[in-house]
């Protein structure tokens, strides 16, 4: 017995110290990549000369306001081809919009009200939605409504521990889905079985070690994706391997709320609670810029959600206290804030994404709108 | 019908609901006109020349050029005449001059004498300025034509106002032809003389005549510009617009450009006792009496250019704005309604109630949009418009025996099993006792549910019967006599009835039950026949009713506001699954689907299996401890006869050390069952495998319980500490629970773990209307049950201070936090540190969830569960176990006398004094963080009534929090420290 607690407390002791290990190698590994990294984009970028992209207030104008949700919206999806929206809101509807004419084609009311995320299958089909129930939910669009005019669920994904934070589709496949959670987990769904391909992290310490916030899987190799998590890292995930992390990308000081792959996946950038958002390299596990905002006295805004334009030029980015930046990715300098323009949103800046053509962002907000806005004038689409 | 039109308008006046029409109103008109009212002076020449064409065309103008120069005598003549007799159709077009002396006359109702000069004269007065009186002829005549298209009938007082409307048609043409800049001077002087009339006979009549005048302008200005484009009537175009929204705004309503005048004439007809309101009564009504019209206006694209691009023609298909009015063409549409999330809407009115002439067009798709919009979008454009709250039918618009309705009384009204078809505003009676609904002064339409607290009592002339025989104190009519007749019914002598729900029917004064109405054959026949209503068949099953009370649908836009979120939150172990359970089983009717059940059996089944592998790892362990200690002994002292205080139990001497027999052991059937059960569950597949196993492992399990070596372990089961305590409730009834035919019951499930799922978030929606078999439900009751609650449970994991989603719940009413008593002497490990008692843990996490921003100013109401748990545990634990709480000395008698005043009486027992003790701590706790009252309540999770009792203390705090504002501070704090000891 009294054996037994002595291995115990043996045991704690040399976890503690491989713990306390782990941590300096870390820490030499955060000085050593100091050192290595002498420069960043930006520095490099005016150093050649280049010189930040120029944005008029009516290059980017709003020009279309999709009102019709009653609550708070959380999140929005476009379809890859077709000009739609799915966009998630507090008031417990995932509601689909045609883009162009401003219009709803459906509203489909949830099982659970707390929802945070949803997304559009690759064709457009079905969308998924997951909150607080810890379920995510597949909606089928072509199925027929039940007697009170909603949509059924076609598909119950079961099995996170905590909520579901976000999910994608894997592209190009409309039965495969990676969500995220708050049970430190992100997993590789088989929509047609419903059950869980692949779990990444979670029992064993190889993954996050706190809620995971989003995910994005890269648009060049739908086998990779990254996972921006509660514990400031982001992660890099093979779903190939779903034992351990490919690379852990630290760097941010507070929660990663957002990830996302740059165009030509080999980058992707983060956005975080600490008010930046950050670039990073997958292939050398560098970070290669931050955009922060230098900001007075007051405290820097949260970075809610993040997207690139279709080039990666730009990096539209929302923040909790209602603006939404146009970073120029290479200089590092913020082109636009359409928070300060006309029309803009009146609470915070919750979702953005770009439509798959990359003429037209849609922001969603916290004043239960969403709001699509366009390049004007004769500016091409960069 | 006239009747309904006038006072229930006069309701609508008292809440000033056109004001509100007046100021969104000025907006899109005013866009309009200030861009056009330049150029259009510049083009009156050319536009000139082709209205005088088109008006000739039109009509066969003989009769107009006539009247023009004998104005005065001919006019006074042919008022005379009107008025006289139903002037004819054909009479109309040369009456358009003479109209305008009419008019005033009938303004002041026939009075001419007095008071018609006057306004003769202001009119004279602009004539003569006005060089051509040819068109001021034309104009009236436009007017005439109008209102001869537009009028079906031909009455006295359609004829009047007719004339009104060629009357305000000439001041327009007058105030045009001045246009010189003191156009509009003429138009007033004329409104001022009606004014002056109007003194004399009551506001009513100046009232309507300005309306008229208003309508009359809006009519010339969006309808008729390109029928008579002549220069004046350009220009008038521009000046009436301006003059229109001047009109508006002070008049404070939308006037639609009908000329259907029909409910103006009748509302003042009837109209005369509620002179006060009549203003605004004038508009309703008339919006009310032509409901079409703006809609066919639209669809003919009379109004003219677009709102917004001011292009096209009235030819141009358009869509209308189901608020101001404002017509788009198909271009603009969709930019100027946007997404359109309340229907037809400008985007600047959306959130406006809707214009009520249009509500009959609601949800009704136009070809314009179906071309725009695929189908989908206009399903829900359609539903939206609907079904949107802002369009909802404004309750005080309906007037229930007299009385218009609250809001709570329309969602009684429109939630009802058998709510009234078609509900549109007006005037209706409705006869509580048989559940017969009509409209004010007409028979029946039909029954709807009895005993709903809507409206005033019953008037006995309801339906405006005359055949003095009653049914529950109102004169029925004839059809409903003759019905009676039919059916069989004695109506000798002029009867007072009392007709129930169920048809059953008795003399007023008499007990006995004279009959049933529908129970006779032909009595639905005969109805039908009468065009009476017959009850519909949910309404006969009174008992029914009450039970869907939860299925029953009610309106989203209804059921959002009546919602009440209580957010219910605790500790691990803290019991906040069993109160959501405890409340599924109180207040649903059917708390789990047969699903659930099934689940829930598979559940519990499995839960079993794994106390059981608990229990035989543990024999496993016990058995090996033995089994060392025999050992020992034999080594130590090698007598075989040695017994050490744990040998005792030995069956068996072992001799040699291999094989052992311990009490502890089981036979090998049971040990290869044990086997197979720790392997499952070490593999973590016990889920996947258990179901099939259940019936082959059945009969094991019954003799694996009764076994003697598993009855020692149980018998040790306190040093077995992955145990739950619950456990032994299940394996005591092993061999019942087990079987395929078992079935659980409430308690099973209150008592099973893993029910509730501890991953996510679980909510259900329930009322406290108890199901009552009577039918005679209290009012009180009636609201009550359209309060509806939300219990929302959210797993502990991951709340604290960094919480993302806690923010999500800023929109409850109140925060239950749930802390297990007796959880004092608990410890449990919390991440790497050491172990920390489970108590301080649920105050670490209450002071985050109290502290946390998104609550700030929530009422928090903390339950202290497991009351029962701690009332056997305090007896043999003390409370200072926990740190907190080591400044507890009961056995002073300092607390007892502190303690509370309710408990005097009765000696409290340690277990109140110490739950009282922790209460005090958790409030000051909270009032020195949040420097308010917190709300405690003892509970036993496993106790239907005292769970019941501490919702009903939520309720009670919420109602209380609504009329907070009307007791004082101390009456408040008094209330407070009683109500927090009323539950245990």
């Amino acid at each position: 017995m009294a054996n037994k607690e002595m291995s115990v407390a043996e045991l704690r002791e040399k976890h503690m110290a491989a713990a306390e290990t782990v941590n300096s190698l870390r820490e030499r590994l955060r000085q050593k990549r100091l050192i290595l990294l002498d420069t960043d984009v930006a520095g490099y970028a005016r150093a050649q000369g280049r010189s930040a992209v120029t944005f008029g207030p009516t290059d980017l104008v709003c020009c279309r306001t999709l009102q019709g949700h009653t609550g708070k919206v959380y999140s929005l999806d476009w379809t890859p081809e077709r000009n739609r929206i799915v966009s998630a809101s507090q008031d417990g509807r995932l509601i689909i919009w045609n883009a162009l004419t401003s219009q709803k084609t459906h509203a489909i009311k949830l099982p659970c009200a707390w929802v945070m995320t949803c997304a559009f299958s690759p064709n457009g089909h079905s969308v998924a939605s997951g909150g607080l129930d810890s379920v995510c939910s597949i909606f089928n669009l072509n199925s027929p409504a039940d007697k009170d005019g909603n949509l059924p669920v076609s598909r119950m994904l079961s099995g996170h521990k905590g909520y579901v934070s976000c999910c994608q589709y894997v592209p190009e496949e409309d039965t495969h889905l990676i969500t995220s959670s708050g049970d430190q987990t992100c997993v590789l769904w088989d929509i047609t079985t419903g059950l869980r391909a692949s779990v990444f992290g979670g029992e064993f310490q190889s993954g996050h070690t706190a809620d995971v916030l989003s995910v994005s899987i890269s648009g060049m190799n739908s086998r990779m994706f990254v996972s921006g998590s509660c514990d400031t890292t982001a992660r890099l995930w093979d779903t190939r391997v779903a034992s351990r992390a490919v690379h852990t990308f630290h760097g941010h000081e507070g929660d990663v709320n957002a990830v996302k792959f740059f165009p030509d996946g080999n980058r992707f950038g983060t956005g975080s609670n600490d008010g930046t958002c950050r670039l990073f390299d997958i292939r050398t596990g560098h970070q290669l810029q931050v955009y922060q905002q230098q900001h007075g006295e007051n405290e820097a805004s949260q970075v809610t959600s993040i997207a690139f334009s279709i080039s990666g030029r730009l990096l539209f980015a929302g923040y909790s206290n209602g603006d939404c930046y146009v970073w120029d990715t290479l200089l590092a300098r913020v082109v636009l804030n359409l928070g300060s323009v006309q029309n803009s949103h009146e609470n915070r800046v919750s979702c953005l994404g770009l439509s798959a053509d990359g003429s037209a962002l849609c922001t969603g907000s916290w004043d239960t709108n969403l709001k699509i806005w366009a390049f004007g004038g004769h500016r091409t689409v960069i | 019908m006239p009747s309904t039109r006038g006072s229930f308008s006069g309701v609508v006046g008292e809440d000033g609901v056109q004001y509100s029409f007046a100021m969104e109103y000025s907006g899109p008109p005013v866009t309009f006109d200030i861009p056009k009212a330049v150029p259009i002076d510049v083009e009156t020449i050319p536009v000139a020349s082709v209205v005088a064409q088109v008006s000739l065309s039109d009509k066969l103008s003989l009769p107009v050029v006539q009247p023009i120069l004998p104005l005065d005598n001919r006019s006074k003549m042919f008022s005379k005449e009107l008025k006289l007799l139903g002037c004819e159709p054909t009479v109309s077009p040369t009456s358009v001059i003479d109209g305008h002396e009419c008019v005033s006359k009938e303004i002041t109702l026939g009075s001419e004498a007095s008071v018609s000069p006057h306004s003769v004269t202001a009119f004279e007065s602009g004539v003569t300025d006005n060089q051509d009186c040819v068109l001021s002829g034309e104009l009236c005549r436009l007017g005439a034509l109008e209102f001869s298209n537009g009028r079906y009938g031909s009455s006295e007082l359609l004829e009047m106002v007719n004339v009104c409307q060629s009357r305000s048609s000439i001041s327009h043409g007058n105030s045009h032809e001045l246009v010189g800049g003191a156009g509009s001077s003429g138009m007033f002087e004329f409104s001022e003389g009606i004014g002056k009339s109007g003194e004399l006979f009551g506001s009513s009549c100046e009232l309507r005549a300005s309306t008229d005048f208003g309508k009359e302008n809006l009519d010339a200005n969006i309808s008729n510009p390109p029928d008579w484009a002549s220069s004046e009537s350009v220009l008038s175009l521009d000046r009436r617009s301006s003059e229109v929204s001047s009109f508006r705004s002070a008049n404070g309503k939308n006037l639609s450009t009908s000329d259907f005048k029909r409910p103006v004439v009748t509302f003042r007809g009837v109209d005369t006792d509620s002179s006060v309101n009549e203003e605004s009564s004038i508009f309703e009504a008339k919006n009310s009496g032509f409901q079409k019209e703006p809609y066919n206006e639209a669809k003919k694209g009379k109004g003219g250019s677009c709102y917004r691009c001011s292009k096209g023609n009235r030819f141009t298909e358009k869509e209308v704005c189901i608020v101001c009015d404002a017509k788009y063409c198909s271009n603009c549409v969709l930019r100027a309604m946007g997404s359109m999330p309340e229907g037809r809407k400008c985007v600047s009115c959306i959130g406006f109630p809707i214009d009520e002439s249009k509500r009959g067009n609601l949800g009704k798709c136009s070809r314009l949009l179906k071309r725009l919009l695929n189908q989908l979008e206009i399903q829900q454009i359609m539903k939206a418009e609907k079904l949107c709250e802002a369009n909802q039918l404004p309750p005080e618009y309906i007037l229930v025996n007299g009385k218009p309705l609250s809001h709570e009384e329309l969602v009684i009204l429109h939630s009802c099993p058998n709510p009234p078809k078609k509900l549109k505003p007006g005037n209706y009676w409705y006869d509580k006792v048989s559940g017969f609904w009509g409209k004010e002064g007409q028979k029946p339409s039909q029954i709807i549910s009895p005993h709903l607290s809507v409206g005033g009592p019953i008037n006995a002339d309801a339906s405006n019967g005359n055949t003095q025989v009653y049914i529950n104190g109102r004169e029925i009519t004839k059809v409903e006599l003759r019905m009676l007749q039919l059916v069989g019914v004695q109506c000798a002598g002029n009867p007072h009835f009392w007709v129930n729900d169920d048809g059953s029917y008795q003399e007023e004064g008499q007990k006995n039950t004279r009959g049933y109405l529908w129970g006779k054959a032909g009595a639905k026949l005969v109805c039908a026949l009468l065009s009476l209503p017959i009850p519909s068949k949910s309404a006969n099953s009174c008992g029914e009713q009450v039970h869907n009370l939860d299925a029953r649908a009610v309106p989203d836009y209804l059921g959002q506001r009546t919602l009440q979120k209580l957010l219910l939150v605790g500790h691990y172990g803290s019991g906040t699954s069993t109160i959501f359970k405890q409340a599924k089983i109180l207040y649903k009717a059917t708390p789990f689907s047969y699903e659930e059940r099934e689940n829930i059996k598979l559940k519990i089944q499995s839960n079993l299996y794994n106390y059981l592998g608990i229990l035989l790892e543990g024999r496993e362990h016990f058995e090996e401890e033995t089994l060392a200690d025999m050992r020992s002994n034999q080594s130590s002292d090698e007598s075989s006869a040695a017994i050490t205080s744990l040998s005792p139990l030995m069956t068996q001497g072992a001799t040699d050390g291999n094989f052992a027999k311990t009490i502890y052991s089981i036979g090998p059937r049971l040990k290869s069952f044990s086997d197979w059960l720790l392997k499952a569950m070490a593999l973590g597949n016990l889920d996947a495998i258990f179901p099939a196993a259940t019936r082959e492992y059945a009969p094991v399990i019954e003799d694996l319980w009764n076994n003697a070596a598993i009855q020692v372990t149980y018998s040790r089961r306190n040093e077995l500490k992955m145990l739950p305590t619950v456990a032994s409730y299940f394996l005591e009834r092993a061999a019942d629970i087990l079987r395929t035919d078992y079935e659980p019951s409430d308690v099973d499930i209150l008592y099973a773990e893993g029910v509730t799922s501890s991953n996510g978030l679980i909510s259900m929606e329930f009322s406290f209307a108890q199901p009552e078999p009577d039918d005679s439900i209290s009012t009180a009751d009636q609201h009550d049950s359209l309060l509806r609650y939300q219990l929302v449970r959210v797993p502990a994991r991951g709340l604290g201070e960094n919480c993302k989603w806690l923010e999500m719940f800023e929109d409850v009413r109140m925060v239950i936090f749930c802390v297990a008593l007796s959880d004092y002497d608990q410890f449990c490990i919390d991440g790497n540190g050491p172990p920390m008692n489970k108590m301080l843990l649920s105050r670490r996490f209450f002071e985050s969830i109290i502290t946390h921003p998104t609550f700030d100013q929530m009422d928090f109401l903390l339950i202290l569960n497991k009351f029962d748990l701690f009332e056997e545990k305090i007896e043999d634990i003390p409370l200072s176990l926990c740190e907190w709480f080591d400044d507890f000395h009961p056995v002073t008698s300092r607390h007892r006398s502190n303690g509370n005043s309710s408990n005097i009486n009765s000696n409290p027992t340690l277990g109140q004094v110490a739950f009282h003790y922790i209460a005090v701590k958790f409030k000051r706790l909270y009032s020195s963080l949040t420097g308010r009252k917190l709300f405690v309540s003892s509970v036993r999770g496993l106790e239907p009534t005292s769970v019941d009792s501490a919702l009903k203390y939520a309720r009670e705090i919420l109602k209380w929090d609504e009329e907070r504002i009307n007791f004082t501070l101390s009456e408040y704090s008094i209330y407070s420290t009683e109500a927090s000891s009323f539950s245990q």
